[in-house]
């Protein structure tokens, strides 16, 4: 499988800002919170997280520390960074206004 | 928002770049740990321990290249592929080290001689002169439109133009002059410019004491004031600034220093150290009309083109013809850019010369891509390896270019030091000189030249032999082992050893003709006795010099005294002398019948020479007599003329006796002809006029005769080596009065050799490119056909075991090299008559020679085709020492 598509890619983007919105999380973290939070319906794979993840640290939305977990191991924590919630801020009210358009017109047609 | 995110980009990526070892471990790290989380989870959920850590790795998918996909992801990595790219490369050339250091030393003698012939280039043609906005300055000439030449101005038509013009913000007018300077100090000869008072605020120049001229000094009864050069400035004043206002006497005038120029001030080239108003000038030379002793520099208005100014100052001619017919009808005007006059000789010469240098970087990328061919041939299982691995075909053509281009950066850093240490003294020892050579050296330009062409000429030869190594079929070269395709790698490098041996007879046959032009020169009878003659000039004592009859007196004692030199033969006074690089000009016409205009009549060069001249320069009589003592002021004006002159002018009569009109003297009568001499050069190219007239000083008189007799030359014949002779000639000029000063001594045997300097520059550049190329080509030819030898060890094994003698072997080797180098020779020759007719169709370089001469073609072709015969001699005589048994179970 080579890269995603555009809409799948800006979803899980969208996705991974969100899960880190709450909390700073090591990689395994958010693969386990992703499947809570998407379950079935994106079909988001381990492999397609980490490359996910590197891309967004590297524009900027979130920043990573090496951390010591309480097991005592080293792990990368991932966290959103200012202008990082600002960016989800934004894409989250495009998504809102999208999504309502969608089944605005879905409930149009239906009717 | 875009400037915060930065803050956290920017850290990141500097990691990436310079830390690539720990973000690489950390990412390792990160996914490791990944799997380890995610296999314990299974474990948890029931799996066994194996199964768990497959179904881990399973759901991250191939590890490695997730591993590749962060990266990807850190979007910098067009940059980390260069830097291991170079890193890769450098390993690599270092493990070969005999292959790099040849690589590198071809490059740098191919980059470096053309940095080198760049630097002339850029410091003589396309460096701006030294005056203020330098490309909007022009030079005026009159032009003679019967003989179609520009000619100099007169000084009347350049106050008129001056009043007239409307093209130009500022015009000036100068004009050289031998000057002596007799007070403060001792005596000395100077280089003497009159300019006009616009003349330096027309270059855009500030004198770096006082002032320029103002008009009211530029005219006759001006006050006598004086520029002088920085030099003088400091050798006589000690450079204090109370020099202002302090006088020299010049030429027996107290001049009043009102300037002192700066130091690097050239007017166009010459060196002069005393500058004064040309409106004070001797107005027998400024005030006539017909006489054009002045340059014209002006300075373009701005939005002005030359085109537009050269328009309107014909028309402004015309109008002066109109008005002084007699003097200007039959005159043009030509506006040309100043630059021209200094570099319009040299340009073509140069420009050849980077031509040909640059064919010769040709060859040795030839040379080296064949090397790379050759060592490629070994690395085909590297790139099929790293193919497999994934890299891109792309990739590796990046890869190798690299590497070229890292091998072609190592041997231009080399050529650039060679051309920054070399290019000055080669140029010393080489003949002639150029203009503006101060200018040459490594600056800005030079220097991205070689960068830019570094790299150029890696991706040029890198190119073809990466494009056919990333090709390469992966299953055969995996399979066979190492050892890879021969075919399409042999079939490169015949060609590109054609192209190298097609390139090198280009070359060989310019030298060539060059070399033949300049025996055809040397063989020329320049028509005087040039073997033995030297000639200088003489700087009088102020008390000799107020009088004519002074002057006569003081030289006829000078020529007397040196006539009684032992050793020397003829001794005699002149005001011209041939390949001296000055003119004396004028009309004339047969007959008394006065052309309607001065700029109709024919142009001759007169030579005002005392009796003997004729006898001493060893000019053959042909016809009549030479002039006699009996040809005195009072007597017959006579004159004698050359042969040019006789068959123009009387080609059914016999000249002698008949009657001719010189302007300013009258009526003269022919007594004699002698033979033409060459006085422009052996080529005579650039000869304005032919023809030539000889008159005597004893018959000058009148307002003429102090300005001639200041300007006199002595020419002694003298069978001993000038060296020998000097000495007492020297003591002879001194002797009279203890301040006569000698200077411009000119040996005129060296004046001859110089006079071929134009021809000798480029033929020995030439010669040594032409050899350069043809040692780099045969070794091309060399490298090929050994490595074809040993890629076809086991044919020439089955060719012996079925009975091939090793005599058929040989033949075989050297046949293959041979047909190689007559394909080379065919094509280079084709090309070569191609471009030789080209070149010598606008540049005058050729003499006595024709472009397509066979003697030169054949020569050359047989040198090269046995050059490339013995460049196969080794390789041949391997391929005979072969034995079969060997070669046969040679895999």
């Amino acid at each position: 499988m080579s890269k995603p598509s555009d809409l799948v890619q800006g979803t899980l983007d969208l996705l991974l800002l969100k899960i880190l919105a709450l909390q700073p999380l090591n990689g395994f973290a958010i693969s386990l919170r992703l499947k809570q939070v998407s379950g079935d319906v994106l079909q988001v794979s381990d492999g397609s997280l980490y490359p996910a993840l590197h891309k967004l640290e590297q524009e900027g939305w979130i920043s990573a520390e090496w951390k010591t977990t309480e097991n005592n191991r080293r792990a990368k924590y991932y966290s959103l960074t200012r202008p990082g919630r600002k960016h989800l801020d934004k894409e989250a009210d495009n998504w809102g206004r999208l999504a309502a358009a969608i089944s605005h017109v879905v409930k149009l047609k239906e009717i | 928002m875009r400037l915060q995110r930065w803050i956290y980009k920017l850290p990141l990526r500097i990691r990436s770049l310079f830390d690539r070892q720990k973000v690489d471990e950390e990412l390792d790290e990160e996914l490791r740990d990944h799997i380890e989380l995610k296999t314990q989870e299974h474990i948890a959920s029931g799996m066994v321990s194996q199964e768990a850590r497959r179904a881990a790795l399973l759901e991250i998918g191939g590890l490695e290249k997730r591993k590749e996909e962060c990266r990807d992801a850190r979007q910098i990595t067009w940059l980390q592929d260069l830097l291991q790219d170079i890193h890769y490369g450098l390993r690599i050339l270092r493990k070969s080290p005999g292959f790099t250091s040849i690589a590198i030393l071809t490059l740098a003698l191919g980059i470096g001689a053309n940095t080198a012939i760049f630097s002339v280039v850029q410091g003589v043609l396309l460096a701006p002169l030294a005056y203020s906005q330098p490309d909007r300055l022009v030079l005026v000439w009159q032009y003679n439109l019967t003989l179609k030449h520009p000619i100099s101005v007169s000084y009347p038509d350049f106050l008129d133009w001056e009043r007239e013009a409307r093209s130009f913000q500022q015009m000036a007018a100068y004009d050289s002059q031998d000057r002596n300077l007799t007070a403060p100090g001792t005596p000395e000869h100077l280089n003497g410019e009159e300019i006009s008072s616009g003349f330096l605020s027309t270059l855009g120049i500030k004198p770096i004491l006082g002032r320029e001229f103002s008009p009211e000094e530029d005219r006759q009864g001006g006050a006598p004031v004086v520029l002088i050069s920085d030099r003088l400035w400091r050798s006589r004043f000690a450079g204090r600034i109370e020099a202002l206002g302090k006088s020299v006497t010049v030429d027996g005038v107290d001049y009043t220093i009102s300037g002192v120029l700066p130091a690097d001030f050239r007017l166009l080239g010459d060196d002069a150290d005393v500058y004064t108003p040309i409106g004070q000038g001797d107005p027998l030379i400024y005030g006539d009309r017909t006489i054009h002793p002045v340059l014209c520099v002006a300075r373009l208005k701005p939005g002005v083109s030359i085109a537009q100014s050269d328009a309107e100052m014909s028309a402004i001619q015309e109008h002066q013809d109109q008005l002084y017919p007699s003097a200007d009808r039959g005159l043009g005007a030509s506006v040309k850019p100043l630059k021209h006059e200094f570099v319009a000789d040299v340009s073509g010469t140069l420009l050849l010369l980077l031509g040909a240098v640059g064919i010769v970087l040709l060859i040795a990328c030839a040379n080296v891509a064949n090397l790379l061919l050759a060592r490629s041939a070994a690395r085909t299982r590297e790139f099929a390896i790293r193919s497999a691995l994934g890299a891109s075909g792309a990739r590796i053509v990046r890869q190798l270019l690299a590497e070229s281009v890292l091998l072609s950066l190592a041997g231009g850093t080399l050529g650039l030091l060679l051309a920054k240490w070399g290019v000055r003294p080669v140029l010393a020892a080489l003949p002639g000189s150029l203009p503006r050579s101060e200018n040459i050296g490594v600056n800005l330009s030079v220097l991205s030249f070689a960068l830019l062409a570094s790299v150029a000429v890696g991706i040029l030869f890198g190119l073809a032999p990466a494009l056919q190594s990333s090709q390469t079929d992966l299953q055969a070269s995996l399979k066979a082992g190492g050892r890879g395709a021969t075919s399409p790698h042999h079939r490169t490098q015949s060609s590109l050893v054609i192209v190298q041996v097609a390139l090198t007879l280009v070359l060989l046959v310019g030298a060539g003709l060059l070399f033949r032009t300049i025996r055809r020169l040397w063989e020329v009878n320049p028509g005087f006795d040039a073997g033995h003659l030297i000639a200088f000039n003489v700087g009088l004592s102020p008390s000799a010099n107020k009088t004519v009859a002074g002057m006569r007196v003081a030289y006829q004692q000078l020529i007397e005294r040196i006539r009684n030199i032992p050793g020397v033969k003829a001794a005699e006074l002149t005001i011209l002398f041939p390949l001296s690089e000055h003119q004396n000009i004028g009309p004339f016409w047969v007959g008394s019948q006065e052309p309607p205009s001065s700029a109709l009549a024919p142009r001759a060069l007169y030579y005002w020479t005392g009796p003997d001249y004729l006898r001493t320069m060893e000019i053959p009589l042909l016809q009549g007599r030479y002039f006699t003592a009996a040809d005195t002021a009072s007597s017959q004006p006579v004159v004698l003329i050359d042969t040019a002159l006789a068959q123009a002018y009387f080609p059914d009569k016999d000249p002698v006796g008949q009657a001719m009109t010189i302007p300013h003297w009258g009526p003269v009568r022919i007594i004699g002809v002698v033979g033409h001499v060459r006085h422009w050069g052996l080529d005579e190219r650039d000869a304005y006029t032919q023809n030539q007239i000889y008159a005597s000083l004893n018959q000058l008189q009148g307002d003429w005769a102090p300005l001639f007799y200041r300007r006199l030359t002595v020419v002694v014949s003298t069978p001993l080596d000038a060296a020998a002779v000097m000495p007492a000639i020297k003591a002879a000029v001194y002797g009279a009065s203890g301040d006569q000063t000698i200077y411009g001594v000119q040996v005129i045997q060296q004046s001859l050799a110089q006079s071929l300097s134009s021809q000798r520059f480029p033929m020995i550049l030439l010669g040594v490119f032409a050899g350069l190329a043809l040692l780099l080509a045969s070794i091309g030819i060399y490298g090929v056909i050994s490595y074809s030898v040993i890629q076809r060890v086991h044919e020439i094994g089955i060719r012996m075991a079925l009975g091939a003698e090793r005599r058929d072997v040989f033949r075989m080797v050297i046949g293959q090299g041979l047909r190689l180098a007559l394909a080379g020779v065919a094509i280079g020759a084709a090309t070569a008559f191609i471009l030789a007719r080209l070149l010598s169709s606008f540049s005058h370089l050729l003499y006595g020679v024709g472009a397509g001469d066979p003697a030169t073609f054949l020569a050359v072709s047989a040198v090269l085709t046995g050059v490339a015969i013995l460049a196969c001699y080794i390789p041949a005589r391997r391929a005979m020492k072969v034995d079969p048994m060997v070669a046969l179970r040679y895999e």
